[in-house]
């Protein structure tokens, strides 16, 4: 594969190494692998990690969770986006419940959810919690964005509602869910991370982070940190691989 | 069957636009319709399209025909190219062959072939108002309802959408029912031409263009004589 640069991404990859190297210098300065250790004994960590014995497992649930939360809160947030985008009442009751999903510290969120679930579960439901209302908001901004006098040219040439919905409800609101969903997973992948550190379950980044924050293994805490980075990226990827597909029409 | 306005009345808030307004169409031709700008050309366009309802009246011969919609604005679905917006419309109606043929004859007469795959972004808007006519002569219609649809594009793009415009219906000639209130246009395309009064609409004029589209230019004496009864039967 041949990569080849542009001058913005030349700065980019500048701005990298300036982080590598403030970083390198604090760890030269603090001289203590309990404080910062260095980025390369961060790296052979993180490298270490991929072949341990337990990797698949730990990282593979935290996965698995996300996945879990985000398709919950895919179903949900797309069934009263479409509701709250058709009905001005349904809107004008669903709003104050996304404010307080919102406006609510997620901490507090995850200090109720150890009481009420099990500690495999308080990851998913923070992470469907935190998800939820931008799938939900975006999804009812695309049915609302919908110009109707697209609709009224439809019924005119009679064009069946099957079609009409498959046809011009759909791919007018699939870049919304679309960017919804991107926005939501940003978000998600971060909430649910803390939900492990906190509720401490079997399995999961979170709770291998705070393990290794425990018995201060430092590097370990960045190494787990970036494998949770890498995660998010890919995910990101494959929704804004997603994306294009549904916007190629647009100038 | 004949396409008639019986006895119209429609309020639009406390205006009157229509009080027992009557009006029977020529099938097969071109009837022009103009009017000062308010004085209800597009609801009546509506109400024959069945868009909106009139208060009270009857119309006779519209519901047994299938209409095409030429609109003011284009509404070509964004996400579908020139040739998918074309079919559109005809899914319900034909097998995918015969839809294929049809789209493709109408690319070819409205001159898009260069554009049939492109998106309506990448169009100007005298081109996607092309491709909305295209949309028009493709649905299997008796009778085509136009609202101003030259509307702000510049006086080349008009008369080229007006030579196209009228060859086509030379191919096909459907009833035509076009509203505008550009004198010009009407004076180019007519083959019956009514001027309306300001609310309530009163027919201030009705006239027959016979001269042949071919030979029809806007410097000639005779369609500079109607253009002066136009402007007249405009100005009250």
């Amino acid at each position: 594969m041949k990569i080849s640069f542009t001058g913005k991404q030349y700065i980019s990859l500048a701005s990298v190494i300036f982080m590598l190297i403030v970083w390198k210098i604090l760890s030269l300065h603090f001289d203590s692998d309990f404080v910062l250790p260095s980025p390369e004994k961060t790296l052979i960590t993180t490298l270490a990690l991929f072949g341990d014995v337990s990797f698949l497992a730990t990282a593979g649930t935290t996965i698995l969770r996300g996945l879990a939360g985000f398709i919950i809160s895919g179903v949900l947030g797309i069934a009263t986006g479409i509701l709250t985008g058709i009905n001005p009442y349904v809107n004008a009751f669903m709003r104050p419940i996304l404010v307080t999903i919102r406006s609510v510290p997620v901490v507090s969120i995850i200090l109720l959810a150890l009481i009420w679930f099990h500690p495999g579960a308080v990851p998913v439901f923070i992470g469907m919690l935190t998800m939820f209302p931008f799938i939900s908001t975006n999804v009812s901004d695309g049915i609302r964005s919908i110009d109707p006098e697209l609709v009224v040219m439809a019924n005119f040439y009679r064009v069946s509602r099957k079609r009409i919905v498959r046809e011009l409800y759909i791919p007018a609101i699939m870049p919304f869910i679309v960017s919804g969903a991107s926005s939501a997973m940003g978000i998600g992948w971060r909430a649910i991370i803390i939900g492990e550190v906190l509720s401490q379950p079997h399995y999961g980044i979170g709770t291998m982070m705070q393990n290794a924050q425990t018995f201060l293994n430092v590097d370990a805490v960045i190494a787990w940190t970036i494998i949770a980075v890498l995660i998010s990226y890919v995910f990101e990827k494959v929704i804004r691989l997603t994306e294009s597909k549904f916007i190629m029409w647009r100038s | 069957m004949s396409l008639e306005i019986k006895n119209l009345h429609k309020n639009f808030g406390n205006i009157s636009l229509f009080n027992d307004f009557s009006f029977a169409f020529h099938e097969g031709t071109i009837t022009c319709i103009l009017g000062p700008s308010g004085c209800g050309k597009t609801t009546l366009l509506n109400i024959m399209g069945g868009i909106i309802k009139a208060d009270s009246g009857q119309l006779s011969g519209f519901h047994e025909k299938a209409i095409s919609y030429i609109f003011q604005d284009p509404r070509l679905l964004p996400w579908l190219t020139v040739g998918e917006n074309i079919e559109f419309v005809l899914k319900g109606d034909m097998p995918a062959e015969q839809r294929h043929k049809v789209t493709g004859q109408l690319i070819r007469l409205m001159e898009l072939e260069d554009f049939a795959g492109y998106y309506p972004s990448k169009l100007s808007g005298g081109m996607r108002q092309r491709v909305s006519i295209a949309r028009a002569f493709a649905y299997p219609s008796d009778v085509i309802l136009m609202d101003e649809p030259l509307k702000g594009l510049d006086i080349k793009l008009k008369l080229n959408l007006i030579r196209i415009f009228s060859r086509m219906w030379q191919a096909d000639r459907r009833t035509v029912i076009f509203v505008t209130h550009d004198v010009d246009e009407a004076l180019l395309l007519g083959s019956d031409i009514i001027v309306l009064s300001r609310p309530p609409a009163m027919i201030m004029l009705n006239e027959r263009v016979d001269i042949p589209y071919e030979t029809r230019s806007l410097d000639s004496g005779s369609l500079r004589d109607m253009e002066q009864r136009m402007m007249a039967a405009l100005g009250n």
